[in-house]
């Protein structure tokens, strides 16, 4: 942790806001009267993942946090937590609230390693790989006569029963490739 | 009835206990604020307010208590309402009785006033600092319903339409001013400015006499200079076509009776910048210079709003620039000076524009009391169902 005027503050630096850990989105310095500055900073509480617009004085003393990131893979869910276990077994609790945007891609017997952040050694979100692939357990058959790819339909995602709009050509146990962040259909995997 | 306590460091000059005097009374006497103000230099609110006592501890003037601001701050109790006056920093021991509230007070920051666009996204953010349960609001005053507005005492409108001839004449009779029918009479308040000689002394060969008042402090400091001495309150001394009257301090209603009063007001900082305005006389501001030239950005955006469709704009520009980098002033005041009465139209124009915004202690008001009622949803309350 290192303390930092607010003039120093940059888009992607993690602070101490309050109590709370968030990271900078967006700044923009402007001078007010009699030579002061301000900082207006556009920042996400890492706890909330609430997006929020806040101001300082430019001379404003603020913590700079360095947060630790680990590579874990999903375990199991366990009421109301998400595990994740790193590459030595330790186990990490995350509460599904804050996990809410990603439940839809966890399965329990998914490889992909994602990404854990932890503030002050409690772990407080998880990036998924950009890419993730995924099993389909249920879709209609395809309407005869249309392969270009742009007529899409429903398909439920094996372990997680997340629907999702997928390419007609698709089936029943057919592996996709999702993306993560739209949270839309990319591709059938060969 | 809500407590607030202002806090005002006087940095230079009299802006800060200008405006800080002005929001003080009219919370007080029109939304009922029981306020106090912390002011460090009870000499400059002397200036504005010539009852007040230099040296007094505390003292009520009118419906405000005004209380010296020592380096030793005494234990006191925490207001419902905190403004710090242009990020003046609350003692440390005040802010460490905030945080221990219950229901920590509105803290508001009172920013300075700027017409550039970027205010607008900035006012009334919250502003939390590392380590700490308190937030602050950051008020910018502004000309756009989406900032925070200009104070304008309620009735000040109807006063200065009912400010007419007659009253004219019996208010500057009683500054000791016999002003003559062709005058131009013009007032000066203005910082230190190299173009003063220049002008004043086009003006003792004017064709057109020119009275000039001017203020107490720099601006009659620098026409004494001119006249080659030095001039007393009160006193009247004559060098060709000009006259110049050098007024003592005057209370805030007796500035705005004589900007009411004049053809031409020069007008500097924030405080008289935004009384003249409200005079719906011509005007001529000088900004606070700052450091990289951001003064000249500020004052463009504010001609930028003042002037837009205005057909002698460039006029009002190069005099008003001329004036502010301190060049030679006279080849833009002949411009000027020709398009004076278009001038006059334009600052009414301009003020019933300003009319129609809601005035800063109104807007400051509407925020405490969201904000308190939040807070108190938040927090606890009393059996009286008041805030804790």
């Amino acid at each position: 942790m290192s303390i930092k005027t607010a003039g120093e503050i940059r888009s992607g630096n993690a602070i101490i806001m309050g109590t709370e850990p968030a990271m900078v989105i967006k700044t923009q310095y402007n001078k007010s009267g009699r030579n002061a500055a301000v900082v207006k900073l556009r920042v996400k509480n890492l706890l909330t993942d609430r997006v929020s617009e806040s101001i300082l004085r430019a001379d404003d003393k603020i913590e700079q946090i360095v947060l630790e990131k680990k590579p874990c893979t999903y375990s199991y869910f366990s009421e109301p937590f998400h595990v994740f276990v790193d590459s030595d077994f330790n186990q990490y609790e995350i509460d599904a609230e804050s996990l809410a945007d990603l439940e839809k891609f966890f399965c329990p017997d998914m490889t992909d390693v994602c990404e854990v952040t932890f503030f002050e050694g409690k772990p407080i979100s998880v990036v998924l790989p950009q890419t993730i692939i995924r099993e389909v357990e249920y879709t209609e058959p395809a309407v005869r006569g249309d392969t270009s790819g742009k007529v899409m339909k429903a398909a439920i995602l094996k372990g997680s029963k997340h629907e999702l709009q997928v390419s007609a050509f698709v089936e029943i146990g057919d592996k996709i490739e999702i993306d993560t962040v739209s949270g839309e259909f990319k591709r059938r995997c060969t | 009835m809500a407590r607030c306590d202002i806090f005002c460091t006087v940095v230079d000059n009299l802006g800060d206990i200008g405006v800080c005097w002005r929001l003080a009374r009219q919370l007080a006497e029109e939304y009922g604020f029981r306020v106090r103000l912390w002011v460090d230099d009870l000499v400059s609110l002397s200036c504005l307010c010539p009852g007040a006592s230099v040296d007094a501890t505390s003292q009520q003037i009118g419906a405000v208590e005004v209380r010296r601001w020592d380096a030793e701050f005494p234990l006191v109790d925490v207001a419902d309402v905190v403004i710090e006056a242009f990020a003046c920093d609350p003692p440390a021991t005040y802010i460490a009785e905030m945080a221990r509230r219950d229901v920590p007070p509105v803290w508001i920051n009172l920013e300075y006033l700027s017409a550039e666009d970027w205010v607008e996204g900035c006012h009334l953010l919250p502003s939390t600092g590392s380590g700490t349960r308190l937030t602050k609001y950051f008020f910018f005053p502004g000309f756009t319903p989406q900032t925070g507005g200009l104070i304008r005492e309620h009735g000040l409108t109807d006063a200065r339409k009912a400010f007419d001839a007659v009253a004219r004449a019996e208010f500057l009779r009683r500054l000791g001013i016999q002003s003559g029918k062709n005058e131009l009479l013009v007032s000066l308040f203005c910082y230190r400015n190299l173009s003063l000689p220049g002008l004043l002394g086009h003006w003792s060969s004017s064709e057109t006499p020119i009275r000039v008042l001017t203020l107490a402090g720099l601006p009659t400091e620098q026409v004494g200079q001119w006249l080659g001495g030095s001039l007393s309150p009160g006193a009247e001394v004559r060098r060709g076509s000009l006259t110049v009257n050098a007024l003592p301090f005057i209370p805030q209603e007796d500035f705005d009776r004589m900007l009411w009063s004049c053809d031409l007001n020069f007008v500097r900082g924030e405080d008289s910048f935004v009384r003249a305005q409200l005079a719906r006389q011509p005007f001529v501001w000088q900004i606070y210079t700052q450091t990289e030239q951001t003064h000249l950005v500020k004052l463009e955006a504010f001609l930028a709003r003042f002037l837009k469709g205005f057909p002698q704009a460039n006029s009002v520009r190069r005099f008003w620039d001329a004036w502010n980098k301190e060049l030679d002033v006279v080849p833009a005041w002949r411009e000027f000076a020709a398009v004076l009465p278009e001038v006059r139209s334009r600052c009414e124009e301009w003020a019933n524009l300003l009319d129609r915004v809601p005035d800063l202690a109104n807007n400051l008001a509407r925020f405490v009391e969201r904000t308190m009622g939040s807070a108190c949803s938040r927090g606890s309350t009393d059996a009286s169902g008041e805030c804790r």
